[in-house]
């Protein structure tokens, strides 16, 4: 529904998108992940046709946007500044849309409408006010509410729960994709936050230097991340990443003190990446330099699988489980356990620690600015 | 301490008073000579008989002197050059603002350029022209050649008042669905509203100062206050009392505009707008 092919946009001497592809499908709600300065603003603005690429197209409904002026593009647009009309009210800002050549509706209608949105948004009482009495969180939810209004082919929302306090961004978040409009409605969210990517994208596309490096479902981002840098992105704490190498029977670690039998290919769904993604290397031979990734809840403190065995090097209790991080040889792996599991351990405490075989992930190893792919066994 | 600090306050005062009088004092003159007789111009000076006549006889167009016309003159020639330097002035500062297309920055400088070439060089061809045109001693002509005082500083001003204002607030309305224009004219001109009354105030006040383009391109129909009330001096004996009455009734407009739009020249309407 949305589609980037090739994408290239620079200022000056900075690339900001890099032969970006991107497909967006009909009413699905697709999240871009990707630290400041990855191009997730620009990737929306050149959707909207508030930055023309270099060169690459930008499709909406299959048509070429090329010469499309952004009034023309029936898309909405939440902007991370807000962009709201200081000099108006929040019900003038809310009106807006609804008063354009373009999406006028009769101002009864628009009354309606701005009404159902503010009372959704929370920001009922504040329609008499002027902007700049506003908080950064009834802003933003202005700014969201000026999206909401209209009816438009696609919203392109910018970090649009960034600045909500902490309670106010996981309600709103658990709220946002039930939103009827929302719903009905191409979505393409742009956020740094992985958990907010996880919690609402039906698709994830994970941008790196103005490139995709991946996209798929949670599953397969979770699963099946491209590189280290894609694992490390997602689930705190993060991913354990052993450093070592492939031996004949499995992999062991640079200090030879972890061993662990490789993954068998069979127990993991296939690969399902876009064409356009170089696939990686299918086979890794001995004695190659490799990381090996596992998730913090893949180990347990009992339980069936492989066991290693080290030390407690520090616990934390989180509620009702306990962060663990256990010495394994020279290289600390952490570990999310139930409670009871992790009664009564002390630092320096010997421990015993499973995993099986078929959570763990192979990477390559990291080269500098090119993080390990993962290898698929 | 604290007698210290006191101390240092009164000594502050009094240094105020201090410029307040040196500040005012040009003024006051000015008032006093304006109040004058004129047979004790030249031998009193704080101690006279006041009267009014000064100012009835340049009100009044006595002398051969038609000051009130030259009055209407630098009102219709200053408000004009304003608002056509607006109209033509304000366009081009947004765009120069938010598009960098070919030559852009070169015809801002030469715009600005207009503003350090003293007036003086381009005098004698700029009459030799009028002279030929049809320009001489109109308010075409004088509102004409007034947009090298008055464009350069409204160009210039609104251009860092439009950059300072972000681009995504006319992109926010590009997208509700208005146009290019509408945007331009809804959202970016509504926020420099308080820059517009500064810039304006300031041209109106070059404007009316000018003093070289009407002396040498106007003659009688269009003259304007700055040169008309130097009419003053001529003649066997100079009329201070009236040259004085003249300046201080054509400090009149300038003041009372700064009064009008003073609470547009204070700023801070965009606050906030906009996430920093």
């Amino acid at each position: 529904m949305i589609g980037l092919r090739g994408v290239r946009k620079t200022y000056g001497k900075v690339t900001a998108l890099d032969d970006l592809e991107l497909d967006v499908r009909e009413g699905e709600f697709f999240c871009l992940l990707g630290p400041s300065g990855a191009g997730k603003t620009t990737t929306l603005k050149t959707v909207a046709g508030l930055e023309l690429p270099d060169s690459g197209t930008v499709e909406i409904d299959g048509k070429d946007m090329r010469g499309v002026e952004p009034y023309d593009r029936g898309v909405a647009m939440c902007f991370e500044s807000y962009a709201l009309y200081p000099h108006r009210s929040v019900y003038d800002n809310l009106a807006s849309p609804l008063r354009s050549p373009r999406y006028r509706v009769p101002p009864e209608r628009a009354r309606e409408r701005i009404g159902e949105v503010a009372e959704l948004l929370g920001i009922s009482g504040l329609l008499d006010r002027p902007i700049s009495q506003l908080s950064n969180g009834q802003r933003q939810r202005t700014a969201l509410g000026r999206v909401l209004v209209r009816p438009a082919r696609a919203f392109l929302l910018d970090e649009p729960l960034s600045h909500l306090d902490a309670k106010l961004r996981q309600q709103m978040r658990a709220e946002l994709k039930a939103i009827g409009a929302v719903r009905r409605t191409t979505t393409l969210y742009v956020t740094h936050d992985s958990v907010e990517a996880l919690a609402l994208g039906d698709r994830i596309g994970v941008i790196r230097d103005g490139r995709i490096v991946q996209t798929g479902t949670r599953e397969e981002i979770w699963y099946q991340p491209y590189d280290t840098e894609v694992a490390r992105a997602f689930g705190r704490p993060r991913i354990n990443l052993l450093p070592g190498t492939v031996t004949g029977g499995g992999f062991r670690s640079v200090d030879g003190k972890v061993e662990l039998p490789l993954p068998a290919g069979a127990a993991l769904p296939a690969q399902t990446n876009p064409p356009a993604q170089p696939s990686p290397p299918a086979r890794v031979k001995e004695g190659t330099d490799v990381l090996v990734g596992i998730r913090p809840r893949d180990l347990a403190l009992r339980g069936p699988g492989h066991e290693l065995t080290g030390t407690v090097y520090v616990s934390e209790v989180l509620g009702r489980s306990v962060e663990v991080t256990v010495r394994l040889g020279e290289q600390h792996v952490s570990l999310v356990a139930p409670r009871a599991d992790a009664a009564g351990l002390r630092p320096d405490d010997p421990v015993r620690v499973t995993v099986r075989p078929e959570s763990l992930l192979l990477f390559e190893a990291d080269r500098p600015q090119c993080p390990g792919r993962r290898i698929t066994p | 301490m604290t007698l210290r600090k006191r101390l240092l306050g009164w000594l502050a005062d009094a240094a105020l008073i201090l410029y307040f009088v040196f500040a005012l004092f040009p003024i006051a003159w000015m008032l006093i000579l304006s109040l004058k007789p004129a047979n004790q111009l030249f031998s009193t000076y704080f101690s006279f008989s006041p009267t009014l006549d000064g100012y009835r006889t340049v009100l009044g167009d006595s002398e051969g002197i038609p000051f009130v016309r030259f009055f209407v003159n630098s009102l219709v020639v200053s408000l004009g050059a304003v608002l056509l330097s607006l109209v033509v002035g304000l366009p081009a500062a947004y765009a120069s603002a938010r598009w960098r297309f070919k030559g852009s920055e070169n015809l801002m400088f030469t715009l600005l350029s207009f503003r350090f070439a003293p007036e003086l060089t381009v005098i004698i061809p700029l009459f030799v022209l009028y002279e030929k045109l049809g320009l001489f001693d109109t308010y075409v002509g004088m509102i004409w050649v007034l947009q090298l005082v008055t464009l350069p500083l409204i160009v210039w001003i609104m251009r860092s008042y439009f950059a300072d204002l972000t681009p995504e607030l006319e992109q926010a309305a590009l997208l509700d669905g208005y146009s290019r224009k509408q945007a331009f004219f809804k959202v970016a001109l509504p926020l420099v509203k308080p820059g517009i009354a500064a810039v304006s105030l300031l041209a109106f006040i070059f404007a009316w100062n000018n003093f070289v383009f009407p002396l040498i391109l106007t003659s009688n129909e269009a003259q304007t206050v700055t040169v008309g009330a130097l009419s003053f001096l001529g003649g066997d004996r100079p009329k201070y009392n009236l040259t004085a009455a003249a300046a201080l009734v054509s400090v009149v407009p300038p003041l009372l505009l700064a009064l009008l739009i003073q609470r547009y020249l204070v700023r801070g309407l965009s606050f906030g707008a906009v996430k920093s």
